[in-house]
C-alpha cells in the first residue's frame, strides 16, 4: 500500500484487507464475551455453590437431629445434642431491638436532613454518616466491649433492674444481675452499627420523592411535617420498607459486633440484661474448636440457616427497592 | 448528470418495539453525491440514516425490514458483518464523541482495528485524515493532548477525520452541524463540499438553507414518509408535492 | 380560617422538627462517643512498635502488630487482584453484553444479595471448601474469602459506572466498526475509570475491616509468616483475640489496631470520594 498524506490518494481500503481484519477482530470479540460471561457465570456459581456446600456440611446435624434441631435448644457438646432455637431466638430478638431502636432514629435523621438541615450543613453531615456506615463492625464491638458495657453495668443497668422491679411484665425483662453484656447490649450496639446504613438508604429515598409533589404540598400550605407524613413517606414507603429491610439483613448476619457483648450463653431467658448468644457470634465463638464432625456440622446447619433466612429478607428488601427504582423512572438506569 | 446509486434503499420498513417509524422507504443515493435528508423532528430521518450502518442494532427491540443495496448487496441480511459495514459506512454524529484519549490516539483508534501499519504509515495516515478534515493546523503540535480539550468546532471535525481514516466508502452526518456555532458550521460545510469528490455523503439536517448549500439531493421526510425526494435544485426550485413546498417556504416544522 | 386549628398545626411542626433533631443529635452522638473513645485510647498506643514488632505473648507488654498488619496487607492484596478483575468483567458482563437478558437480572440480583449476606457464611463457605479439602487453615484461603467480599463490590460500581457512560460514545466507536470487546476495553473501561477505581478502593476499605470471614479461614498466627499454606495474622482477627483476653497489654494493642483499622478505612473512603467526585465533575 502506497500512503502519502497527499490530497489526491483514492482513500479507499481493500475489502479484502479490512475482512483479514474482521476475521481477528471477531476472535477477540468473541474471546471476550465468553470471559466476561464466565466471570458473570462465577458470580452465580459462588451464590449456588454456598447454598449447596453449607448444606452439604449441615447434612449430617439436619439429618441426625430432624426438626428438633430447630426446635429444642439444648447445646451439649459432650453428648453431642444440639438444637439452634436459642440460637435462633438471640438472632431474632437482638436484631428486633436493634430495628426498633435504629429505625425511628435513622428515619429521624433523613427526615432532618432531606427537610430541616440547613443547606450548608448538607452535605457534611450527609458524608460524615456515609463514612461512619464504612466503619467495620469489629470497632464497634471493641467500643461495646471496653466502654460501654462496664458503663452500662455501674449506671443504668441498676437503675433500671430498681425502677421495673415492681413492674409485672418488665420485671421479668429487666431483670438479674448487672453484667454490662447481654442481650439488651448487643441489640444496642447493632443498633448503633446499623443507624448510618439506615440513614443512608432512607435518605436516599426520601431523595427520589419529586420535587415538584413536595412543591405541590407547600403551596397547598401544608408545612413540612404534613408534607413529609402525607407526601413524602407515602411515596417512599416501599423504599423505607427496603432500606430497613437491607439493614434488618445486616442485623441478622453481623457477628463482630455482636459476639464481644451477647455473652455467649446458650439459654433462652425473658430477661434482656441475660447473656445469649446468636447464631453469627456461636459460629464465631465455636466453630474453630468444634471437635467432632456433628459439633462442626451443627454449627454449618446454623450458618445455613442463618443464610436462608437473610436470604429472604434481602431478597425481600431488593424487590420493595427495585419497585421504588421502577416509579422513579430508573433511579439505576 | 450520469449518476450510479451507491446505496439504494427499497421498501424500508422500521420498527421501535410495536410501532412503525418508517413506512416504506425507497430511494437512492448517489455516489460522491450529498443527499440531504429533512423535515421536521420526528420524521424519521435520523431513523433512517441510522439503518444504513446498522447502528440501530445496538439496542433490543429495534428491527428493520426491507432491502438496503450497498453495491448491489443487502446489507440488511443477517450474512452482512456488521463491523465490517460500519467500517465502510462511517458515522459523525450530532453531538462530538472524542473519545477519552489523545488526538493522535483518537484518530489511530479506527486504522488500528482493520490494519497493521509501521509507526510511520500511522504517522502519515492520522496527517492525512487530520488534513482531509481540515483539522491538522490547528492540533499539529498538540497531536498529544486529550481529545477533550478542542473546542466544539474542532472536535467535530475531528470525529470527521477519525471516520475518514478507516477509509470507508460512505460518511453519514447525523445534524453534525447542530450542537455548533456558525463559524465552526461553516467549516463543517465547506468540508462536506470537499469530501463529496471522494465519498458518498448522506446528511440529516433540519435546517433548510444547509440543505441547500450542502447536497445535490434532497429527500423530504414527514411522519415516516418519504414525501419527496429530487435533486437540491428541484426539490428547493420547483417542489412537485405540496407539502414540500409548505415546508420549504417556512409553513410548519 | 380557624386560627386554633393553624396554631395546633404549627405546634405540631415544630414538636416534628424538635423530633428529627433530637434523633440526628442523639444519632451523631453515639457514632462521636464511639470515635473519640477510639482516638483517646489508642492513640497513646500508635508507635513505631506497633508497625515493627510481632505480636506479644500474653500479657502483652512492648509488642506490636508488624506481623498481623503484614498479614493483613497480603491476604487483601491478593483478595483484590482475585476479586477485582472477575468483578469487573462480570459487571461489564452485565453492562455490555447482558443488559437486559433475564439472566443478567438473575445475576444483578443475587449479586446485591451477596453484597449483603453475611460475612461469617462466607467464611463457613470458604473453610468447606478449602480449609476442609487441604486439611490446614491457610493465608490463601483467607484471601479466597475476602475476594468473594470484593467480588459483589466491585461488580455493582462497574456495572453502575458503564451504564453511565453515555451510548453516544457507543455508537461513535461502533460506528467505526469496531466490535463490542474493542468498545469497551479502549473507551468505556477509559471513561469510567475514575469510578471503577473507587469502587475498588471502597472494597479495599470494606476487607481491611473484615473479622468474621477470616476466623477459620486464616486462622491467625503469632508469628511473622508470609506463607499462604500456613495461617496468617491478620490486625481484625488479632484484635478480636486480644479483645477478649483478660491481659491488658493486649486490651491496649487491641485499641491501637483498631484505630489503625479505621483510619485506613476512612482513609480509603475518603480518597475513594475524591476520585469519584473529580470524575463526575469532568
Amino acid at each position: 500500500m502506497n500512503d502519502s498524506p497527499s490530497r489526491a490518494a483514492p482513500p479507499r481500503l481493500e475489502t479484502a484487507v479490512k475482512a483479514a481484519g474482521a476475521r481477528r477482530l471477531e476472535r477477540s470479540n468473541t474471546l471476550f464475551r465468553q470471559l466476561t460471561f464466565g466471570s458473570a457465570l462465577l458470580v452465580l456459581a459462588i451464590f449456588v455453590g454456598m447454598f449447596c456446600v453449607l448444606l452439604y456440611g449441615a447434612w449430617p446435624a439436619l439429618h441426625t437431629f430432624g426438626v428438633s434441631f430447630f426446635t429444642k435448644s439444648v447445646w451439649n457438646p459432650v453428648t453431642e445434642k444440639f438444637g439452634i432455637l436459642a440460637l435462633v431466638y438471640g438472632t431474632l430478638v437482638t436484631s428486633a431491638l436493634a430495628m426498633l431502636m435504629a429505625l425511628p432514629v435513622g428515619v429521624g435523621i433523613a427526615v432532618f436532613l432531606t427537610e430541616f438541615c440547613p443547606r450548608p450543613l448538607r452535605r457534611p453531615i450527609g458524608i460524615s454518616i456515609e463514612l461512619l456506615a464504612g466503619i467495620p463492625s469489629i470497632i464497634y464491638g471493641v467500643w461495646g466491649l471496653f466502654v460501654f458495657a462496664p458503663f452500662f453495668q455501674r449506671t443504668a443497668q441498676p437503675f433500671l433492674v430498681d425502677v421495673f422491679a415492681d413492674a409485672p411484665v418488665l420485671s421479668s425483662l429487666f431483670a438479674g444481675p448487672p453484667y454490662g453484656i447481654g442481650l439488651f447490649t448487643a441489640s444496642l450496639i447493632l443498633a448503633i452499627m446499623i443507624l448510618p446504613l439506615i440513614t443512608a438508604v432512607t435518605r436516599d429515598v426520601f431523595d427520589t420523592a419529586p420535587s415538584v409533589l413536595k412543591e405541590a404540598a407547600y403551596g397547598l400550605g401544608c408545612m413540612t411535617r404534613e408534607t413529609v407524613w402525607k407526601v413524602v413517606i407515602p411515596y417512599a414507603r416501599a423504599g423505607v420498607f427496603g432500606g430497613a429491610m437491607l439493614a434488618l439483613g445486616r442485623a441478622l448476619g453481623e457477628t463482630m459486633a455482636v459476639t464481644f457483648v451477647i455473652g455467649n450463653a446458650h439459654r433462652i431467658k425473658a430477661s434482656l440484661f441475660a447473656p445469649a448468644t446468636t447464631i453469627s457470634a456461636a459460629i464465631a465463638n465455636e466453630f474453630t474448636e468444634a471437635v467432632g464432625d456433628l459439633y462442626k456440622s451443627s454449627l454449618l446447619a446454623a450458618g445455613f440457616f442463618l443464610l436462608f433466612i437473610t436470604f429472604v429478607v434481602l431478597a425481600l428488601a431488593q424487590l420493595m427497592l427495585v419497585q421504588l427504582e421502577k416509579r422513579a423512572g430508573g433511579m439505576r438506569v | 448528470m450520469t449518476d450510479n446509486p451507491k446505496i439504494s434503499i427499497r421498501d424500508l420498513e422500521f420498527y421501535y418495539g410495536k410501532s412503525r417509524a418508517l413506512h416504506g422507504i425507497t430511494m437512492p443515493l448517489h455516489e460522491r453525491k450529498v443527499t440531504a435528508f429533512m423535515g421536521p423532528s420526528g420524521c424519521g430521518k435520523s431513523t433512517l440514516l441510522r439503518v444504513l450502518n446498522r447502528i440501530y442494532q445496538l439496542y433490543p427491540n429495534q428491527r428493520a425490514v426491507g432491502e438496503v443495496l450497498l453495491d448491489g448487496q443487502d446489507i440488511l441480511s443477517p450474512a452482512q458483518d456488521v463491523n465490517l459495514l460500519r467500517a465502510s459506512v462511517g458515522m459523525v454524529f450530532q453531538k462530538p464523541t472524542p473519545f477519552p484519549m489523545t488526538i493522535f490516539e483518537n484518530v489511530a483508534f479506527g486504522i488500528r482495528l482493520y490494519e497493521k501499519l509501521s509507526k510511520a504509515q500511522l504517522r502519515d495516515r492520522v496527517e492525512d485524515a487530520l488534513r482531509r478534515a481540515a483539522l491538522w493546523d490547528e492540533v499539529k503540535d498538540k497531536l498529544h493532548m486529550s481529545g477533550l480539550a478542542l473546542s466544539g468546532g474542532q472536535q467535530q471535525r475531528l470525529c470527521i477525520a477519525r471516520t475518514i481514516a478507516t477509509r470507508p466508502e460512505v460518511i453519514l452526518l447525523d445534524e453534525p452541524a447542530s450542537a455548533l456555532d456558525p463559524i465552526s458550521t461553516g467549516k463543517i460545510e465547506e468540508l462536506i463540499h470537499e469530501l463529496k469528490a471522494e465519498y458518498t455523503i448522506a446528511i440529516v439536517t433540519h435546517n433548510l438553507q444547509q440543505a441547500h448549500r450542502v447536497s445535490d439531493y434532497t429527500a423530504f421526510m414527514y411522519l415516516g414518509d418519504l414525501v419527496e425526494f429530487g435533486t437540491t435544485e428541484q426539490m428547493f426550485g420547483d417542489p412537485k408535492d405540496p407539502k414540500t413546498k409548505e415546508y420549504i417556504s417556512g409553513h410548519f416544522g | 380560617m380557624n386560627r386554633a386549628r393553624y396554631e395546633r398545626r404549627k405546634l405540631n411542626n415544630t414538636i416534628f422538627l424538635l423530633t428529627s433533631l433530637l434523633a440526628t443529635a442523639f444519632g451523631l452522638s453515639w457514632l462521636l462517643a464511639i470515635l473519640g473513645n477510639l482516638l483517646i485510647s489508642g492513640i497513646t498506643h500508635i508507635n513505631l512498635d506497633l508497625f515493627t514488632k510481632m505480636t506479644p505473648p500474653p500479657p502483652g507488654e512492648g509488642g506490636g502488630l508488624a506481623n498481623a498488619i503484614v498479614g493483613s496487607l497480603i491476604m487483601s492484596a491478593i483478595a483484590v487482584a482475585i476479586g477485582t478483575p472477575v468483578g469487573i468483567l462480570a459487571g461489564t458482563w452485565l453492562a455490555e453484553y447482558g443488559r437486559y437478558s433475564r439472566f443478567a437480572q438473575v445475576v444483578r440480583s443475587l449479586n446485591d444479595i451477596l453484597l449483603s449476606a453475611p460475612s461469617i457464611v462466607i467464611g463457613l463457605f470458604v473453610y468447606e471448601l478449602i480449609v476442609a479439602t487441604t486439611h490446614h487453615f491457610s493465608g490463601f484461603a483467607g484471601a479466597c474469602a475476602l475476594a468473594f467480599i470484593v467480588i459483589p463490590i466491585v461488580l455493582r460500581q462497574t456495572e453502575t459506572m458503564l451504564l453511565l457512560v453515555p451510548n453516544s460514545l457507543r455508537e461513535a466507536t461502533s460506528a467505526l466498526g469496531a466490535p463490542t470487546a474493542f468498545i469497551v476495553q479502549r473507551v468505556i473501561w477509559r471513561s469510567a475509570r475514575a469510578g471503577i477505581i473507587t469502587g475498588v478502593l471502597l472494597a479495599i476499605a470494606r476487607i481491611s475491616g473484615e473479622t468474621a470471614p477470616l476466623l477459620f479461614t486464616a486462622l491467625n498466627n503469632a508469628f511473622w509468616s508470609t506463607d499462604l499454606n500456613a495461617p496468617m495474622a491478620s490486625v481484625p482477627v488479632v484484635i478480636f483475640q486480644m479483645a477478649v483476653s483478660p491481659y491488658k497489654g493486649w486490651h491496649e494493642l487491641a485499641w491501637a489496631g483498631a484505630l489503625l483499622i479505621t483510619a485506613t478505612v476512612l482513609l480509603l473512603s475518603v480518597i475513594a470520594r475524591i476520585i469519584g467526585s473529580e470524575d463526575k465533575h469532568r
